[in-house]
């Protein structure tokens, strides 16, 4: 490990002496012409004026209907590549290699006023017909989002989207992480035979909307299964309530609080019968289970304290440890961001990821220690290149701890 | 039969907004007033639209530059165009906010002529829908020219030279309030600085401007979010925005574009001005109560100076460092401050010269 420590900044201060003033070629942003600190703190997180962009479905406040719309504009598509070099150690061994980490590619745009549209597809990086048992083998298509946005139906009070879309309790997106390597682990948590993940973009309709007064709303219902056909016909449902004080909606500038909460079921037996031809079943001994929690976000100057609490309730029935009893958890991240030099050009990161599990799965009690620090070439008309270093430190299980280490350097490019 | 009814009502419920997007077929982009378009790239300004009811001409341009400079045209023959549209002051005044005849000081600064045809509405609330209409306006206002247009023409009908060019420019002796307004919005169409070191970098001088003002440029079209409004070639984008102004001291709060409107959220917004020039002309806002440039960045940097309420959404804290502050002020100061010998050079006609 102490050899990759010492590679890193080598690695790092090389590509920077390889930096140079550039204007360069638009692209992703090339309809406003705007560079990526418009709406951008640094890439990939949101600023206050991209967090309200977004909120009015990709219009400026204020220009909706004089938005110029996707066939107006240069093809509205976009994409990004993350690749670099990872080691990775644990109590097993070690190992390191060259990776494509991930690429997205993206399309938005305004169809009409008021009315946009969001497409990502992630395809996946392995060899056509290779036999890939990766986590990520079940995903079908990789279309991690594509959703329609009819904006101000009751002026900023009610915005819709409708498709896969990233619910609004998503209120610290892991899509728009600066970190690469370390997720947002509360997320993807769940008790041993729930096949919710709370990360996962969803499939159904929401609805969302602020006020003047600082409240900001957001309510869905989804199949809460991600991707994939619904496998019960019921429909699990959200809401988010956020208030926003200060000067700013607390991604970059004032404070934010919120709290939200989301009920849902899943089969706990395997899927029933498929009864429609896309593949949706009946369920089977359908049970329910809750997530609910507060989160916060906080400024001063460029420093931004971002705090996520989660307490999780499934059914005893997913409970295969002790069925019993409900399985109860909780857990959470603390995040401090720092962006600086001029026009936010470096971002350094701290987290801190907990999960507090029922005290008869302590195998699953994780502590999880994460810095980052990201340098970006330039802040380009729509194109970005950002060198990415990121370590990790990750403590499973509360008494025999297994103990992991990541470091990872990557180049994040968009354009 | 439920799920049928669901999915029926849902799409009853979309197809409003599908028939208003096919009725939605983009125009050509040549067809459709660039204000009426979102933001564009910052870029070098377009030709100068005419209208066609009042085509230039260098003899109507040459007419309205003796009527702008000619205070002949006020109550006591003290103000003209020029005395707040002054080419010395980046063709604005020296503020706070112009002093009119008999020496009344207005509410508002004098919005600058230059460049000035480039934006579908005139006056800082956008009140008037050209520069013809615009050029009418002051003449009769009370603190400004103190005029009557009927006097106006009484004046301009006993100077046998001026009543002799109108004749010659639109072939008529009879001079009314409209053609004195086409002969000055002529000669205000042709105030354009098209040259800054800004436009030759476009063009592709990448060495004329400093590694400063270039960061100041990088800072205008992203983190300073100068370019959600102050866009396109003109550097503005010709529309009202509440940026959480302070009023004047001991002054009611300026209604702004509501007046005109009515609109809620029109209480207290003011047109973007463009950016071009304007090193030249401090002090700034409608009120003219930043004083240098630096200010006026500070104001953005902390989301306005009030908690207005109607505060326009685009304006947020910043979060700029000194640093960045910097080079945004070195980019507006130089710039995007222009070289166009035919607009700096520009020299009020002497009364000797006006038609007698």
């Amino acid at each position: 490990m102490k050899k990759y420590m010492l590679i890193s900044p080598i690695v790092l201060f090389i590509i920077l002496m390889l930096a140079q003033d550039c204007w360069a070629i638009p692209a992703f942003a090339r309809k406003y012409g705007f560079n990526c600190n418009m709406c951008h703190t640094a890439y990939t997180k949101l600023n206050d004026f991209g967090q309200r962009y977004r909120d009015n479905g990709y219009q400026i406040p204020g220009q909706e209907g004089h938005e110029k719309n996707v066939l107006e504009t240069a093809a509205p598509i976009a994409m990004r590549l993350t690749l670099g070099y990872s080691a990775y150690d644990n109590t097993e061994g070690n190992t390191n290699s060259f990776n494509l980490f991930g690429f997205d590619f993206f399309a938005a745009g305004v169809l009409h006023k008021n009315i946009s549209f969001l497409l990502i597809y992630t395809p996946r990086v392995d060899e056509p017909g290779a036999d890939y048992t990766g986590n990520d083998a079940l995903q079908p298509g990789g279309l991690e989002s594509v959703s329609l946005i009819f904006s101000n139906i009751i002026q900023d009070a009610l915005n819709l989207r409708i498709g896969r879309f990233e619910p609004g309790y998503h209120v610290f997106s892991s899509k728009r992480s600066y970190y690469l390597f370390q997720p947002y682990e509360i997320y993807s948590f769940s008790s041993p035979r729930n096949d919710y993940n709370f990360d996962d973009n969803q499939i159904g309709i929401e609805a969302s909307g602020h006020f003047r007064s600082g409240f900001k709303y957001a309510a869905g219902f989804i199949n809460g299964n991600g991707a994939f056909a619904d496998n019960n016909k019921n429909k699990d449902f959200y809401g988010n309530l956020i208030y926003t004080f200060g000067d700013g909606d607390g991604q970059s500038a004032g404070q934010r609080i919120g709290m939200f909460g989301y009920y849902g079921w899943q089969p706990t037996n395997v899927p029933g019968s498929v009864v429609a031809p896309t593949g949706e079943t009946n369920g089977n001994q359908d049970e329910n289970f809750y997530r609910y929690g507060f989160d916060g976000s906080f400024n001063w100057e460029t420093f931004n304290l971002q705090l996520f609490y989660m307490n999780g309730i499934d059914d005893k029935a997913f409970n295969s440890l002790d069925q019993t009893q409900d399985y109860k958890y909780s857990g959470g991240f603390a995040e401090l961001d720092y962006a600086a030099l001029f026009n936010n050009r470096l971002v350094v990161s701290i987290m801190y990821n907990w999960i507090r599990p029922p005290s008869y799965d302590e195998g699953n009690y994780l502590n999880a220690y994460t810095a980052l620090v990201r340098y970006y070439l330039g802040s380009w008309t729509a194109v970005n290149v950002g060198l990415h270093a990121e370590f990790a430190h990750r403590e499973l299980g509360k008494t025999d701890k297994q103990k992991d280490n990541l470091i990872a350097l990557a180049l994040d490019f968009a354009f | 039969m439920k799920k049928i009814f669901t999915a029926i009502s849902f799409f009853i419920f979309l197809l409003p907004f599908l028939l208003q997007a096919q009725e939605s077929v983009a125009e050509p982009l040549t067809k459709i007033n660039v204000h009426n378009l979102g933001p564009q790239r910052l870029s070098n300004l377009p030709a100068v639209s005419v209208p066609a009811d009042n085509p230039q001409s260098s003899l109507k341009i040459a007419l309205g530059k003796k009527l702008y400079f000619d205070t002949r045209l006020s109550n006591d023959n003290t103000i003209s165009c020029a005395t707040c549209h002054d080419p010395a002051n980046g063709w604005s005044d020296e503020g706070p906010t112009s002093l009119g005849i008999k020496q009344q000081r207005g509410g508002r600064r004098a919005p600058p002529v230059s460049n000035a045809a480039y934006f579908p509405l005139q006056f800082w609330d956008g009140r008037a829908p050209s520069l013809e209409e615009q050029a009418k306006g002051p003449i009769e206002n009370p603190v400004e020219m103190g005029n009557t247009h009927t006097e106006m023409l009484k004046t301009v009908d006993n100077i046998p030279g001026y009543v002799d060019e109108f004749e010659t420019v639109f072939g008529t002796r009879v001079v009314t309030v409209d053609l004195v307004a086409k002969a000055i919005a002529a000669f205000e169409r042709t105030v354009i600085t098209t040259d800054s070191p800004f436009d030759r970098f476009v063009r592709g001088e990448r060495d004329v401007l400093t590694e400063q003002e270039k960061q100041g440029l990088e800072i205008f079209n992203g983190k300073g979010h100068c370019t959600a409004c102050h866009w396109g070639g003109h550097f503005s984008d010709g529309r009202f925005h509440n940026i959480g102004a302070m009023p004047a001291p001991g002054q009611p709060a300026d209604s702004g574009r509501f007046v005109i409107t009515e609109v809620p959220s029109d209480m207290g917004a003011f047109k973007t001005p463009t950016v071009r020039d304007a090193a030249l002309r401090a002090p700034y806002l409608h009120n003219g109560l930043e004083k240098t440039l630096e200010d006026v960045v500070e104001l953005y940097n902390l989301g306005g100076r009030t908690d207005d309420p109607n505060l326009d959404p685009l304006i947020v804290p910043l979060g700029l460092s000194d640093a960045e502050k910097k080079a945004l002020v070195a980019f507006m100061k130089r710039a995007l401050t222009s070289l166009n010998p035919e607009v700096a050079d520009v020299k009020p006609v002497p009364s000797s010269e006006f038609p007698r």
